[in-house]
């Protein structure tokens, strides 16, 4: 429970003929946490095996595949079919999409070619003139556009410079459209008067070349869109047939692939030279005896295995150990680091501390019950999220617990008459509440000393985790003695007090150097910081009260004003409920992560993490 | 309920207590929660750390409640 699996450190050696059986057998067994060589003077690292680069690329096709048909990765699926199978099958779904995807771009170029002929015939249609027109000539200049002034004033002043020309206009998008026709030789001069009046080109490159009215063009475009749109909708879903189709085979494909090419690509972990290969990881010594069979019998008996139990100076990966009441709470050790080989894992002192530190802030009947009902919702969808939803759901009995001591139920002490019962009731008994977090932080904070003086003692011995760890004990004993004297609750002298003192301050100095002085009141800081036991929870039992009270005053006029009471009953409790549910669960956490840990833990391992499993 | 001024006074202290601590906890902790979040935003696993040096200045509060508690308690509560 306090320490990890035991771990034995394994050495396979072997021919390279019998490297993929061994790979295979690994890879089945889920055992060895491999421990990836680096390229040294003897050995390089292995070749990946032959069928790498193929189910990589197979594997490449699958996952577009995937995400091109808008596959949601859910569920498990069978498959039942073999390597080349899976191949082809995955080659023959990739061209047909290629194909299809082909087919949408050529229609989707069409449509938006379509959408800018129409904008372009749109401006047009006012103006009835063949479109050959605008096609462009040697002796013909034509200008199109917007024209901000009046059209009248422009056609006086163009026929000042030449008789040969034509104009036309419209409104276009509450515009003046015009288009005007001119000999080539007035081009120059007739821009410069459109450029004075405001003229913005328009240029239509792409009605060139087209005959007849725009109106009759226009329809045979929107024609033609209408068909094209058509086509594209049962392309759109031909795709969504082609991923429902196959949604369970590409999922299967995508694992089994994933798996195959874990295992082809393992010898890059392994070290290699020309004929031999060398694997390298731990194995939990449990389970030594019989993988050593099962690999020795894969490998035809012509590999060597040499393995020795992990040694204290080695790190070797952790795979905690705890029954299954504590394994949810793992993830605060996840979150945080993984603790060392060596040292205690403390994700039993969590277990035991987190729900009674959440329950005490929490403390409340009714949010209690809230709040275990929203998390036992939350664990049915979030199956993944289990752990997570396991701890909180403990927390939130215990929060029950607390509630019934306290004598809480949404912040009322009782209900109708009946007045509930309590041990200590938060509102009113504020100091009693804030010493008996006090004590508890004072224990909190020497159990992780005492843990640190176990974890210092068995990596450095006696004296180290004596200066270290026991000297913050006898501080505490110090200013203890020393407070309690001066307000005359013991009778010693306080030179006794003051003699611990003194020794705590050089065994500290002996232990931790300066940086041990320097941090002296951080112990006292530390216990100071479980005052927030009683803080979080005070401030949770007043807000409550206020929601109470202030809907209690509606519901006293009666009437219309109770449905008003009855809404900030509701959002108020709401409100409360999800500070106190954030508020206790941090300040819970903090309390272990900085006040707890701090005393005690390294961390930093790695986690066991073995050939084959896959990560959840 | 009329109040003297002296309590008033007192009342007015332990606010200031724990109110002028709460906004150096909050500058202090914004401050470190920026670095944290954006350590975090390149390597996930830092979120423990992260949560660890973010709360830090939390005592400071605590700091401010024992003041304001001494404070009310200095009035015979």
């Amino acid at each position: 429970m306090l320490r990890p699996h035991e771990m034995s450190s394994v050495v396979i050696t072997g021919p390279k003929s019998v490297q993929e059986p061994i790979i295979r057998e690994l890879h089945d067994m889920k055992i060895l946490h491999i421990v990836e060589h680096s390229k040294n003077e003897l050995a390089d690292i292995g070749i990946p095996l032959e069928s790498a680069g193929r189910l990589s690329e197979t594997l490449v096709k699958a996952r577009a595949l995937i995400s091109a048909l808008g596959i949601k990765k859910e569920g498990a699926f069978e498959l039942k079919k073999e390597l080349l199978d899976v191949e082809s099958n995955v080659n023959k779904l990739n061209g047909e999409l290629n194909s299809i995807l082909e087919e949408l771009k050529r229609i989707d170029a069409q449509l938006a070619k379509n959408d800018s002929i129409r904008q372009e015939l749109e401006l047009l249609k006012g103006i009835n003139i063949n479109l050959d027109n605008f096609t462009s000539c040697k002796s013909l200049a034509s200008f199109t556009g917007y024209i901000s002034s009046d059209v009248l004033r422009l056609k006086d002043e163009i026929s000042k410079i030449t008789k040969s020309f034509m104009l036309l206009e419209s409104k276009a998008k509450k515009r003046n459209f015009i288009a005007l026709f001119a000999d080539r030789k007035s081009e120059e001069n007739i821009s410069d008067i459109l450029k004075k009046r405001n003229f913005a080109q328009v240029n239509l490159a792409n009605v060139q070349g087209m005959k007849g009215a725009a109106s009759q063009n226009l329809a045979r475009i929107n024609d033609e869109s209408l068909k094209l749109q058509k086509l594209r909708n049962d392309i759109m879903r031909k795709i969504e047939k082609l991923g429902t189709n196959n949604k369970g085979f590409l999922i299967a494909s995508e694992i089994f692939l994933r798996e195959q090419l874990e295992k082809a690509e393992a010898p890059l972990k392994f070290a290699s030279t020309t004929n031999a290969f060398l694997a390298k990881g731990w194995i939990p010594s449990e389970d030594l005896k019989n993988s050593i069979e099962r690999l020795n019998k894969a490998g035809r008996n012509k590999i060597y295995i040499q393995f020795e139990p992990a040694k204290s100076s080695q790190k070797a990966p952790v795979k905690q150990k705890n029954p299954n009441p504590i394994k949810p709470f793992q993830f605060f050790m996840d979150l945080y680091s993984i603790p060392t080989y060596r040292e205690i894992d403390p994700t039993f002192f969590v277990f035991l501390t987190f729900p009674i530190f959440f329950g005490i802030m929490l403390g409340d009947i009714g949010y209690g019950i809230v709040s275990l009902g929203l998390f036992w919702f939350l664990k049915i969808k979030m199956p993944k999220a289990k752990n997570f939803f396991n701890v909180l759901i403990l927390a939130s009995l215990v929060s029950i617990i607390f509630g019934f001591l306290y004598g809480e139920f949404f912040g009322l002490e009782e209900i109708g008459n009946y007045h509930l019962w309590h041990a200590l009731s938060r509102a009113k008994d504020m100091f009693t509440l804030m010493y008996i977090s006090l004590a508890i932080g004072a224990v909190h904070v020497n159990i992780g000393l005492i843990i640190g003086f176990i974890n210092v003692y068995g990596d450095h011995g006696l004296m180290a985790a004596i200066y270290e760890k026991a000297g913050w004990i006898v501080l505490e004993l110090g200013v203890a003695m020393l407070a309690l004297s001066h307000f005359k609750i013991i009778v010693i002298s306080p030179w006794i007090g003051a003699v611990f003192l003194a020794a705590a301050v050089m065994m500290l100095f002996k232990g931790e150097g300066v940086k041990g002085i320097m941090e002296l009141p951080s112990i006292f800081t530390n216990i100071l910081s479980y005052a927030r036991l009683m803080a979080i929870g005070l401030s949770s039992v007043i807000l409550a009260v206020i929601v109470n009270d202030s809907a209690g005053q509606f519901f006293h006029k009666g009437g219309f004003f109770i449905l008003i009471g009855i809404l900030i009953l509701v959002i108020g409790h709401l409100i409360n409920i999800m500070l106190g549910l954030l508020g206790s669960f941090l300040h819970s956490l903090r309390l272990h992560y900085v006040e707890f840990f701090s005393k005690f833990f390294t961390g930093g391992a790695k986690k066991y993490a073995p050939f084959g499993l896959k990560d959840e | 309920m009329a109040v003297d001024i002296g309590t008033g006074l007192i009342a007015l202290a332990a606010g200031a207590a724990i109110g002028l601590s709460a906004i150096g906890a909050g500058i202090a902790e914004g401050r470190i929660g920026v670095a944290a979040v954006g350590a975090m935003a390149e390597k996930e696993e830092l979120f423990g750390k992260g949560l660890v040096l973010t709360v830090i200045p939390e005592t400071i509060v605590i700091f401010g409640l024992v003041i304001a508690i001494l404070v009310i308690q200095m009035a015979g509560g």
